[in-house]
């Protein structure tokens, strides 16, 4: 039972992170600022990383 | 091997104040600073540690989001709202009360996010509202929304300092609970009580004109069912760790969110209000992950093993003595940063000495909230004296805050110094 909620709370996790790259691009594109631009850039990097799963 | 190190580090510190001198956001001038300082060291343009250093609090930064949406939701629901029209309607007679409820209000927000700015974000404006009905000068509210915000930040379960310290020494972030709360608590007391305490009789129609009016089937029990799940959830994880599977604090804080969104009475747009906490939380996910880059630049040039060892060496009564300084000092230079910067040295000292880290810790991490009212930063400060809608100097607003900051000073100090005798409270 434990086994399959551990996957259910790491699928959740992966939608999670997802959610939050599309929000970052969302945001992104919005943005008229390109100092927070760069921030955006920066802050997609550890959720892409994560979500590709590379690391 | 110290000679190139600290060139690195002066080439960083340099670079850092000059991108600030070109108006670039804190969280921008760490990353140039860290840039500049691998170059320095002949790494050129590491990738590889850029993404290392990126992805350090990732798990942090998911807490602080999932955290902040679950307030946001709160308040656009109109729970904040109506929590406080139902204490002001309970407890008008009653200064006392009023003002213990109050700092209560303002705790926990950022006892649950890790951050200061969500708690003046989120209930700043409306306490400023039932203060200034109480007959607190709008500069002397200010100072009690940051000061109290600051503790909040440093309160448990999140606190980001204790976090990135308790990480960067690989010690587990366990039995601060206790450590950390009752100083916040005893703080936050004293500052509502020392700043709040003159005043005249609150009108309480006049204050209630101004605040919002939350929805009509907003309740207790719609306020109350998100935090019981949040706490069921982390409790089953205390309680029977082996049994329950590990959630973690981000899927605490979402199923808290949801349950929040889903009890709503009004209709709560949910991509819209993440988009905006996203926003809001730009500068505080972006200071953590350069942060982060800028710890993974400095370890791998040197710079961490120099400012360890030059911690480490320091008379120990030099380092306690200038902690009250210090850290408030690093604060408002680095944020969160001087958490992972100079609190690993300094955790590491204390543990050498005998001392107990966690105490110590929890102590440090009381002291260092006070540096958001500082320059160069000062978002928080000024932020604050914005939402509190004073008009007076800056200055004033610091003067405001210097006893209540010396009281929380000398408490945080006291507990680096008898953490020892205070390791009961970790409960390990």
């Amino acid at each position: 039972m434990n086994a399959i909620l551990t996957e259910i709370i790491s699928i959740l996790y992966y939608a999670l992170i997802a959610f939050l790259v599309v929000l970052i691009i969302y945001n992104m594109i919005k943005t008229k600022d390109w100092k927070k631009e760069i921030v955006y850039v920066i802050i997609l990097i550890p959720f892409l990383l994560r979500l590709f799963m590379l690391k | 091997m110290y000679t190139s190190a600290a060139i690195v580090l002066g080439v960083m510190v340099l670079f850092y104040f000059i991108a600030l001198r070109f108006k670039l956001s804190t969280e921008l001038a760490m990353l140039v600073a860290a840039l500049a300082g691998a170059v320095a060291g002949g790494h050129f343009f590491p990738a590889r540690h850029v993404a290392e250093g990126a992805i350090t609090y990732l798990d942090i930064n998911l807490i602080f989001f999932c955290a902040t949406l679950f307030m946001n939701i709160l308040k656009e629901s109109g729970g904040v709202a109506y929590a406080v029209r139902s204490i002001i309607k309970t407890f008008h007679k009653s200064r006392i009360l009023l003002l213990m409820l109050l700092a209560l209000l303002l705790l926990i927000p950022g006892a649950l996010t890790g951050a200061g700015s969500v708690t003046v974000l989120i209930v700043g404006s409306m306490v400023a509202v039932v203060l200034n009905y109480m007959g607190v000068t709008k500069i002397k509210t200010a100072a009690i929304i940051f000061l109290i915000a600051g503790l909040s930040a440093a309160a448990p379960p999140v606190s980001l300092w204790a976090m990135m310290t308790a990480a960067g020494v690989n010690m587990p972030y366990v039995g601060f609970f206790w450590p950390l709360l009752i100083p916040c608590v005893l703080g936050a007391l004293f500052t509502i009580f020392f700043l709040g305490w003159k005043g005249s009789k609150i009108d309480v129609d006049k204050a209630f004109e101004e605040l919002p009016e939350p929805p009509q089937k907003m309740n207790w029990t719609r306020i109350a069912i998100p935090f019981l799940i949040f706490f069921v959830l982390m409790f089953m994880g205390r309680k029977w760790p082996h049994d329950t599977p590990v959630v973690g604090m981000p899927l605490m804080f979402l199923f808290a969110a949801l349950a929040s969104w889903l009890l709503s009475p009004k209709k709560i747009d949910l991509f819209k209000i993440s988009a905006a906490t996203l926003k809001q939380l730009l500068p505080l996910i972006g200071t953590l992950t350069c942060v982060g880059i800028l710890v993974q630049i400095m370890t791998l040039t040197g710079v961490r093993g120099l400012l360890a060892i030059t911690f480490i060496t320091l008379p120990a009564f030099l380092v306690i003595g200038s902690l009250f300084f210090f850290l408030p000092i690093t604060e408002s230079v680095l944020m969160y940063g001087s958490a992972a910067v100079f609190g690993v040295p300094l955790v590491l000292l204390f543990n050498s000495m005998g001392l107990n880290p966690i105490v110590a810790l929890a102590g440090m991490s009381v002291i260092w909230p006070l540096g958001d009212a500082l320059p160069p930063t000062a978002i928080i400060g000024r932020l604050t004296v914005d939402v509190a809608g004073a008009k007076d100097s800056y200055g004033k607003f610091l003067k405001q805050c210097i006893v209540p900051a010396i009281v929380i000073m000398i408490l945080g100090t006291l507990m680096v110094v008898y953490s020892k005798q205070l390791g009961f409270l970790t409960g390990i």
